[in-house]
């Protein structure tokens, strides 16, 4: 029983963002998150589906979580539960996940510092851990550019190892 | 004269002079120096003490393979303790002191020690110090234990940096072997990281002429320029530490002094082993003595640093890589005198100093003896990644023998003592080819130990274990080589035994009558090197090393003044306001019990189990009936172990029929939602039923106190409060402003309580809408501490705390699904077995206390008979406001059949009674709770 309020940073503020050593670590509101779960899911997705190491383009896309689910992003208003007619567990998660964008020419290498990335070696998941911390990693629209989905509640915990990650780039 | 500086070209800079101390004493070394070849240039032999019999020691070798001259280093003002001097690069301005001597290396008080060494052989310290007890000894042994001295100051910014990395060929070693396999490699575009240990390339080619028609320093840079310009990568002052599975290696990348190395962690498709090769001692009379140095560590010291070990040399080897040496040395202006190792027992003559060399009846009049007892190749890495070992007896070595999948070893390390073999099978490597093992030039004469022969002689000069050790661990049994190592400590100082461990085993063979192969080797484990701890130690510190979850709320609890702390993995508020804690604490109590306590449980777990199977599963995951909940309807369940032990307690909540929420334990949220994973796959079908961890999307405050329902009002939402509409255990979805909300009703404080969720980017304006509504009222923000006594006035449990690694839920009270429950349920069978039937349980009950006595302590024991049997403990125990006394609950045999009976509990000696009562002190009757 102690009051340990002084050893934890204050939490995020909103509109993070974070420039050094010519990187930008910022945080990414987005209109929609839902989780979709089903047998033929990737099959009945409309938008495009991104794995490792994909470039997204779309505003609306859908990420590959596992052979039985997606991640939609931006996607049309779904309604939650299961929908029996087409085989799906549908759930809002827009507040689950906290969002970041790296970017810069050395971001896969700040990236390097908390998982074993290699762009060379596929995978069909976006799911992997990151300094620990279970994330989806996929790139936003450019070559250097990543895009992050962490649980909200670890948001601070990643960004400040991407802000120490940065500095030893 | 003794060891020198010699004008021949070297490694170092010398237009850069660098002043450095030595126990006390002020030198000059030059960049490129490391110190402990700055200190031979100033003709220091004496740079530190052994282990156990405080002997004088010098180098005997010139990098990793030195087990003595260990160093403490103070730079700008940090100690860095057991820095060995031969790896340690010079640095102006450092002020080193040996370790395990004082006042200094050369005058060291516990030098008497060695006129005892009779008595402190190995073991020693198993047949003695035990009467009248070991621990009056102890605080004086670990004093003496150990070298070097771990500074109290905390280096700032001393932090690793850890990244990940791939390759296609990685090179480990930067000799002529490494070189000429990783430019193969390359050329034939292959992504290619060469490491190198020294921050100079190259290995033992600094002491030859000429490599292929170029001088060393020309030969080496054509071969990086081929490298680099075909893509390859090359790291310097970086060891490869350990190599792990799937072709993953540890890399320390060693960085200016005084700052933690870099951590690789390389994923090679291909590893090329080019580690090369060491000298092994000799085993003879005072072989451990300042001034006997190995035959190619003396070479390194001359060819890198431009510094010859003596003036007159003593060379004994039994093998023909002398040669080479004997010319090196003379050419730079030694005195050689060769021996022949075999021609008669030897001797080192001299103290502190060699004074000479004794053969038989010859003396021979040297300052210096350098010896080889042949070659042992670095296989290191080739055994921790599980590759084995033959015995060749040619070069009486340990050779890799079968490869690991994706590794191949070239040049010394491969056997291959012959330049151009070397360079051949190296190129072949590169382009993917497995060399085999080729014919030699190297010749040797087999020299070992010879067990019973006279005078003191050394295996491991870092762990001070003689020859003689040896053969007392083979008279007392120790027999095998892993015994052997423990007994006497041979190999398991910071040297691990890289210059130790062939002589032990040819001494232990001897000794057996067995050939050397046949005793075997040890275990070979990483690290290669001793690593300093913070280099796996990275950026998890502080905040990072065990990062709390946080709320969507803290910046509204902070607000408010909450005393932040973990609970269950969560940053959470203790309780609020400034003063004095416990007071603070249970005014929040009171405030709960008189008017509400308003309360952020969003960590409690919101898990969505959805499908056409969901309710089988959910039946089937809880030890209570599920499914005949119906939609809209909360129930209070167990979720089991196999074993029949309680996982987890908490409510589910039926939202239609093929959905519902699970709200478990906030600390078991992960735990939880993998156990439901799991077993959704195992005897289900997986398609028909999904979980959807939740948690972090919802928000969830809840108002509870009598008051709750008025405070609730007054958010205006669109739902019947009364409690015919809204009884007890049941839920409503609405809307807050215009965002899906739900409201469960169900308490854990025993009064009238609502659960509010709304996702998370709500949950301020929720939160503040109630505390506003709430102060009205005489409402408030309560915290954990608070929840907790609440919740033990009424009894109500916290698994893990008031449950333990055997409670099962009929020890809480909860037997009926136990006798009733037909459905199968994961626990179901152990419910049943011997164990589970015993009467002698622990259950769960209240514990109360003569009035005026102050509250039991938390983990106190029941206990009766004499001497006291512990027959259960106190689990939660607090004071309780709402009653004027404390409270406690606890788990005790059979607790249910002995409420009123009277019990002593034990604490720290101290013995008080007790009287067993029901858990529920509060409201027994539920009338708050069903308000």
């Amino acid at each position: 029983m102690r009051d340990d309020s002084g050893k934890w940073d204050a939490p995020l503020p909103s509109g993070y963002a974070h420039d050094a050593n010519g990187m930008t670590l910022a945080a990414v509101t987005l209109a929609r998150q839902v989780l979709i779960s089903g047998p033929d899911v990737l099959t009945q997705t409309k938008q495009p589906i991104a794995g490792w190491p994909d470039i997204v383009t779309a505003d609306s896309y859908a990420l590959s979580v596992r052979r039985d689910r997606v991640l939609l992003v931006n996607g049309p208003t779904v309604s939650e539960g299961w929908h029996d007619d087409i085989g799906q567990a549908v759930s809002d998660a827009s507040d689950a996940y906290a969002v970041f964008d790296v970017s810069g020419e050395r971001s896969l290498e700040v990236l390097k510092r908390g998982a074993e990335l290699n762009l060379d070696v596929p995978s069909r998941s976006v799911a992997r851990l990151l300094f620990g911390l279970g994330v989806f990693l996929y790139r936003y629209e450019t070559e250097n550019s990543f895009r992050i989905h962490v649980a909200s509640a670890h948001a601070e915990a990643l960004v400040k190892s991407l802000e120490g990650a940065i500095a030893a780039c | 004269m003794t060891s020198h500086r010699t004008t021949r070209v070297a490694l170092i800079d010398r237009s850069k002079p660098l002043r450095f101390s030595f126990d006390g004493k002020e030198y000059q070394g030059y960049e490129g120096d490391t110190l402990a070849s700055a200190l031979l240039a100033n003709g220091v032999r004496v740079m530190g003490r052994s282990f156990k019999y405080h002997r004088p020691r010098g180098p005997w070798g010139a990098w990793v393979d030195d087990p003595n001259a260990i160093i403490t280093v103070t730079l700008n003002g940090l100690s860095f303790p057991n820095c060995p001097a031969t790896t340690t690069p010079l640095v102006e301005g450092m002020r080193a002191r040996a370790v395990n001597a004082w006042p200094s290396a050369t005058f060291d008080i516990k030098s008497g020690l060695d006129v005892f060494h009779r008595w402190l052989s190995a073991g020693f310290y198993y047949k003695t110090f035990m009467w009248p007890n070991w621990h009056l000894f102890e605080p004086m042994i670990r004093k003496m234990a150990g070298l070097g001295d771990i500074s109290r100051d905390v280096p700032e910014g001393y932090s690793a940096d850890q990244v990940f990395d791939h390759c296609e060929v990685l090179v480990i070693g930067g000799g002529a072997a490494g070189l000429a396999a990783a430019r193969a490699a390359a050329e034939a575009s292959r992504g290619v990281v060469l490491v190198e240990d020294h921050p100079v390339l190259g290995g033992g080619l600094h002491q030859m002429a000429e490599i292929e028609g170029l001088a060393p320093t020309d030969w080496i840079a054509e071969q990086v320029s081929a490298i680099t310009s075909a893509g390859g990568r090359i790291l310097t002052a970086t060891t490869a530490f350990g190599v792990y599975d799937h072709g993953l290696v540890g890399l320390a990348e060693n960085g200016p002094f005084g700052t933690a190395p870099r951590l690789h962690r390389m994923r090679a498709d291909r590893i090329v082993l080019a580690t090369g090769a060491l000298d092994r001692p000799i085993t003879f009379a005072d072989n451990d003595r300042p001034g006997v140095i190995a035959v190619d560590g003396a070479c390194e010291y001359l060819a890198r640093y431009g510094v010859l070990v003596g003036s007159k040399i003593a060379l004994v080897s039994n093998n023909s890589l002398a040669d080479a040496a004997e010319v090196l040395l003379a050419e730079a202006g030694a005195k050689v005198l060769r021996l022949n190792p075999h021609d008669g027992p030897m001797q080192a003559l001299g103290g502190k100093r060699i004074k000479g060399i004794a053969q038989g009846a010859k003396r021979h009049d040297v300052d210096t003896i350098i010896a080889s007892g042949g070659m042992t190749p670095l296989v290191h890495l080739w055994r921790h990644a599980g590759g084995k070992l033959n015995w060749c007896e040619t070069r009486q070595a340990f050779l890799p023998g079968a490869a690991p999948d994706g590794m191949v070893a070239v040049g010394a390390v491969n056997g291959a003592f012959d330049l151009d073999v070397s360079l051949s099978e190296a190129r072949a490597a590169g382009n993917g080819k497995s060399p085999d093992l080729s014919p030699t030039s190297y010749a040797l004469t087999p020299l070992w130990p010879d067990p019973g022969s006279k005078g003191r002689q050394w295996i491991d000069f870092q762990h001070d274990v003689t020859l003689k050790d040896v053969e007392l661990a083979a008279r007392e049994n120790y027999v095998s080589v892993e015994h052997l190592k423990r007994y006497t400590t041979l190999g398991m100082a910071s040297d691990q035994g890289k210059t130790s461990n062939m002589a032990g085993l040819a001494a232990m063979a001897a000794v057996q009558g067995r050939p050397l192969p046949e005793v075997g080797t040890t275990t070979f484990r990483p690290p290669f090197v001793p690593v300093p701890l913070e280099m796996y130690h990275g950026h998890h510190g502080k905040q990072l090393w065990h990062p709390l979850k946080r709320l969507a709320l803290e910046p509204q609890h902070r607000a408010a003044g909450a005393a932040l702390g973990e609970y269950g993995g969560w940053l959470r508020p203790g309780w609020y306001g400034k003063g004095e804690a416990k007071q603070l604490i249970h005014q929040e109590v009171l405030t709960a019990r008189g008017s509400a306590g308003i309360f952020d449980a969003s960590p409690l777990g919101t898990i969505e189990v959805m499908g056409p199977d969901a309710e089988t599963f959910v039946n089937f995951i809880y030890y209570n009936t599920i499914r005949t909940l119906k939609p809209g309807h909360i129930r209070y369940g167990f979720m089991l172990t196999e074993g029949g032990i309680v996982l987890d307690d908490g409510v589910i909540t039926r939202l239609d029929q093929n959905r519902f929420v699970i709200s478990c334990s906030s600390s078991h949220v992960d735990s939880v939602r993998t156990h439901l994973e799991a077993w959704r796959q195992d005897g289900n079908n997986p398609d028909r039923i999904f979980v959807h961890d939740q948690t972090q999307h919802w928000a969830t405050v809840t108002i509870a106190g009598p008051k709750a329902r008025e405070i609730l009002a007054a958010l205006a939402l669109d739902v019947d409060l009364s409690a015919k509409a809204f009884p007890h255990m049941t839920l409503q979805e609405t809307h807050f402003e215009e965002t899906p909300m739900r409201i469960a009703r169900v308490s854990f404080t025993g009064d009238l309580s609502f659960e509010l969720s709304v996702r998370c980017a709500k949950a301020p304006a929720l939160w503040e809408a109630i505390v506003k509504a709430g102060q009205a009222l005489g409402a408030a923000p309560i915290g954990i501490e608070a929840l907790s006594i609440l919740r033990a006035e009424k009894g109500y449990i916290m698994v893990g705390k008031d449950t333990d690694g055997e409670t099962m839920p009929h020890d809480l009270g909860f037997g009926v699904p136990r006798l009733k429950k037909s459905a199968a349920f994961i626990g179901d069978r152990s419910l049943h077995c011997d164990k589970a039937n015993a009467t002698n349980r622990k259950t769960l009950v209240g514990l109360s206390v003569p009035m005026g006595a102050p509250p039991l302590a938390t983990g106190a024991h029941l206990v009766d008979g004499t001497p006291p049997r512990s027959q259960g403990y106190v689990t939660s125990s607090y004071e309780s406001p709402t009653l004027g006394r404390p409270v406690a609950l606890g788990l005790v045999e059979n607790g249910a059949a002995r409420i009123g009976e009277t019990v002593s509990v034990w604490h720290l000696g101290d013995i008080r009674e007790a009287t067993i009562c029901a858990p529920c002190a509060f409201d027994p009757e539920g009338e708050r709770l069903h308000a």
